[in-house]
């Protein structure tokens, strides 16, 4: 048997008084593609920020192809043919997609000709993996896939032999994520190593051959993918076999509305909604599906009241709350989840106490209690397993699954009658999506009513009382959960109207 | 923990190192004994009672305008309008004094501080509403604004305002006793050093301890999530920039009235951009900023005193100046590299 292209033999990280890895031990072959499995926080992506560079590691040793290495910065790694796609990118937004690519370029000249060897060289990748991105583009007005496959072929360019991508699905539509596992077989038969960080078992399904699975900073598991069924996969992951799954909610126990939205339109920098109508009872959960940026996030931000409704009103209880801001007696009514949450729904640079204390500073005292409110938080993380632990640390510390528990464990410990809650389930695992949608469904169970905005077609047709499909920027349709199926609410992403569809 | 302490600590002996042989190869370059002149200065600046209350004396507007920065750098608004805010403070203040020259004290002096940190909130105020309404970028608009302050000042005392017995001089009348802020410690420091010492720990128990400080981190932090936990920007811009506005005010009122007794051209020796050097040094801390305006009006004044005896040039003083400025940017700038990347 050939030597394996990467081995890193017991890597020790210790971040505080956390030990993200505890002697770990793996190997990377070429031509394969390496499924690292495991909750937030287990160390996989710590792991692999070692090998690429970006942490040193205290202690263990890494070896390519049988010769020892030591990476002190990511530079040296990627010259060592070791390239890392993160979960946020670093591509300028504003450059185009071929500059931004020639820019990533080592030796890049000042001077560029646009028809040089070099804009060439920088392309290759990308016309082979997405021949329909226009490399003229500013990266901005890229989908998020897009901008992943950019990212990509940036690494590619460097000519890397291991890729490692860190949860590269979590951020993708269905389709994009499809484009993505076509895309990684491509590379494996090109004798490339991937590394997949990931805890979706569709991952591993689409296109692992080898699995690797880690919990608590140590690997539990290891086999080749086709010998662990899902079930001991999360057995492995977790720790202990999961609890069932979640029963659904109970139906709405009235059909009196508690929130009524009519006919409302709203516009953030155009992406417009207009003419949304609908009507949610008390304990009532209304899934939106529909692919990403058909107005999701401009309905949510209205709903919430952050941004002005063009025409129309949101009523919650006999209220108008389409502008909250302006109105202290139901902000503390209304539960918000945004898409995010780094951008919209902490301030990063803050403390995690205070974050987790923000719907409550209207009532906090001039002088606030510090103590009380450490101690709050300190309770409302060990709930939530928001790791790590530390009131102290400031939210941009946090990984993206963990703030995301962080803001669930704001947003629904207290008592409220409007969820409002885009993606809530985004860069979490297993366990963490189960604890959200139990919040979830007891906010409802309590008399909330709940929308629910979601790409995952399967939670929402197992949970959502009722579904509506948007498709740029209007309802293209509301069905009930029992009369709902796939194809159509796939009709109706694609943009065909509930008339239509009939 | 005490990593970023050993990084500070490493970075404040690095910065005097730097400033050290800096201002060595100046002193060198212009035929001065560097040892001698520098061990000079920390006489001339903090050797005797005498140089101590001319430094005090130097570090009071420079501590007021200081805070006039931090506290809008605590809601992510640079202004760099110190200059202009304790120009038109000392305007408006003079205007109360010659309005009411024979008021009795206790009406008038209360009367003309007020009047000054009135002045100094409205011209910063301005620019808080053009921010905070017309979204005008505060650092511009701040620095525009002192030149019509400083001219404006230079209007009056050419002008209207211009003693008839000064001999062409360009100064107001002398101000009444009753219009003297009194001065403390039987020294030239006033009153001005001790409200600003005091409006520092003030200022820094409200950000650091009270609701309000925890406004103003969120809204600097994530304008959104203010507006969904209930925090307005408008208000606060207002706010923090009226306050601020008034520190500066009052610093002009307060060397107008107690170092110069009447308004004159000139009345500030950059003590407005000194202050912003001081903030960003402090690293828009309340606390660190008292010791450092007290370190940089040393340095001023030891300036002004080797140009008396020394026969040094007085540009030496300001250049010197430049260089502890720039070492100990630059040391701290290099610190928190440090410390980012140990985190």
């Amino acid at each position: 048997m050939p030597e394996p292209l990467v081995t890193m033999s017991a890597i020790r990280k210790q971040f505080g008084s956390v030990l993200a890895n505890d002697d770990v031990s793996l190997s990377i072959e070429a031509g394969e593609v390496l499924a690292l499995l495991g909750e937030n926080g287990a160390g996989k992506s710590t792991l692999m920020k070692i090998l690429y560079g970006f942490y040193p590691a205290d202690g263990g040793s890494i070896g390519i192809a049988g010769r020892p290495v030591r990476f002190s910065s990511p530079r040296e790694a990627m010259a060592a043919g070791i390239g890392m796609v993160f979960q946020q990118f670093s591509l300028i937004p504003a450059l185009s997609v071929h500059e931004n690519l020639l820019a990533a370029l080592p030796n890049a000249p000042w001077l560029q000709p646009r028809r040089s060897e070099n804009v060439r060289a920088a392309l290759r990748w990308l016309t082979r993996l997405a021949p329909d991105i226009d490399p003229r583009r500013a990266v901005r007005t890229l989908s998020v896939g897009e901008r992943q496959l950019v990212e990509l072929a940036k690494v590619l360019n460097l000519e890397a032999r291991v890729v490692i991508l860190d949860e590269p699905t979590s951020v993708l539509t269905p389709a994009e994520t499809e484009r993505l596992y076509g895309f990684i077989r491509t590379l494996r038969s090109e004798g490339k190593a991937v590394v997949l960080i990931t805890h979706k078992l569709a991952d591993i399904a689409a296109c692992a051959d080898r699995i690797v699975v880690m919990r608590g900073g140590k690997v539990v598991d290891e086999a080749a993918a086709c010998d662990r069924t899902p079930e001991a996969l999360v057995d492995a992951m977790v720790g202990r076999g999961v609890a069932g799954s979640l029963p659904p909610p109970a139906p709405p126990a009235t059909s009196v509305p508690l929130l009524q939205v009519r006919q409302l339109s709203a516009d953030i920098q155009g992406r417009t909604i207009h003419d949304v109508s609908f009507e949610l009872a008390a304990g009532e959960v209304l899934g939106i599906a529909g692919v990403s940026g058909n107005g999701q996030f401009t309905l949510a931000e209205c709903l919430a009241g952050l941004v002005p409704a063009r025409a129309g009103d949101v009523v919650l209880d006999g209220i108008s709350i389409a502008s909250r801001t302006q109105d202290a007696a139901i902000s503390g009514a209304v539960a918000y989840i945004p898409e995010r949450p780094l951008d919209n729904a902490v301030v990063p640079d803050l403390d995690l106490a205070l974050n987790l204390a923000l719907r409550e500073t209207r009532h906090l005292g001039f002088f606030p209690d510090r103590k009380g409110i450490v101690r709050r938080a300190r309770e409302l993380m060990a709930r939530y397993d928001v790791r790590p632990p530390q009131p102290a640390l400031a939210a941009s510390a946090l990984s993206g699954g963990n703030l995301q528990k962080l803001v669930i464990a704001r947003e629904l410990s207290g008592t409220v009658r409007l969820v409002i809650a885009c993606y809530p389930t985004m860069g979490l695992d297993v366990l963490a999506t189960q604890a959200v949608y139990r919040e979830m469904f007891r906010q409802a169970a309590e008399g909330a009513c709940v929308v629910w905005i979601s790409e995952d077609l399967d939670d929402l047709l197992s949970y959502a009382h009722r579904i509506a499909v948007i498709h740029d920027g209007a309802i293209a349709g509301i069905v009930r959960r029992e009369d709902a199926d796939r194809q159509m609410l796939g009709r109706w992403m694609a943009g065909h109207a509930m008339d239509s569809a009939a | 923990m005490s990593a970023a302490g050993n990084v500070r600590l490493i970075a404040a002996v690095g910065g005097s190192a730097a400033f050290l042989i800096a201002a060595s190869i100046f002193l060198a370059t212009i035929g001065r004994p560097p040892l001698t002149t520098l061990w000079q200065m920390v006489l001339y600046a903090f050797g005797d009672s005498y140089s101590l209350s001319e430094s005090l004396v130097k570090a009071t507007p420079i501590l007021l305008c200081a805070l006039a920065v931090i506290l809008p750098a605590r809601l992510g608004l640079i202004t760099v309008g110190g200059e202009g805010q304790l120009y038109f403070g000392a305007l408006t203040g003079t205007a109360i004094v010659l309005g009411f020259p024979t008021a009795p004290m206790p009406v008038l002096l209360p009367a003309m501080m007020l009047a000054g940190a009135a002045g100094g909130a409205l011209w910063s105020g301005l620019a808080g509403l053009l921010r905070a309404r017309c979204n005008v970028n505060e650092t511009i608009s701040t620095l525009l604004m002192n030149y019509i302050a400083v001219l404006l000042v230079n209007y009056l005392v050419y002008g209207a305002w211009k003693d008839p017995n000064s001999l062409g001089w360009p100064a107001t009348i002398m101000f009444p006793q009753a219009a003297i802020v009194p001065s403390v410690f039987g020294t030239r420091a006033h009153a001005g050093l001790l409200i600003g010492i005091a409006a520092a720990i003030l200022l820094h128990i409200a950000v650091t301890h009270t609701r309000w400080g925890i406004a103003l981190r969120v809204l600097a932090g994530n304008r959104k999530v203010a507006a969904m936990a209930g925090f307005g920007f408008v208000g606060q811009t207002l706010l923090v920039m009226a306050i601020g506005g008034a520190l500066a005010g009052f610093a002009g009122i307060c060397e107008t009235s107690a170092i110069q007794g009447r308004l004159q051209a000139g009345l500030s020796v950059g003590y407005g951009l000194t202050g912003f050097l001081v903030a960003w040094l402090s690293g828009q801390n309340f606390l660190r900023a008292i010791p450092i305006a007290i370190l940089i009006g040393g340095l001023i004044a030891a300036g002004d005193a080797l140009q008396l005896y020394s026969k040094i040039p007085s540009a030496s003083a300001t250049i010197l100046q430049g260089l502890l400025f720039v070492a100990a940017l630059g040391a701290s700038g290099l610190a928190g590299r440090r410390s980012a990347r140990h985190d």
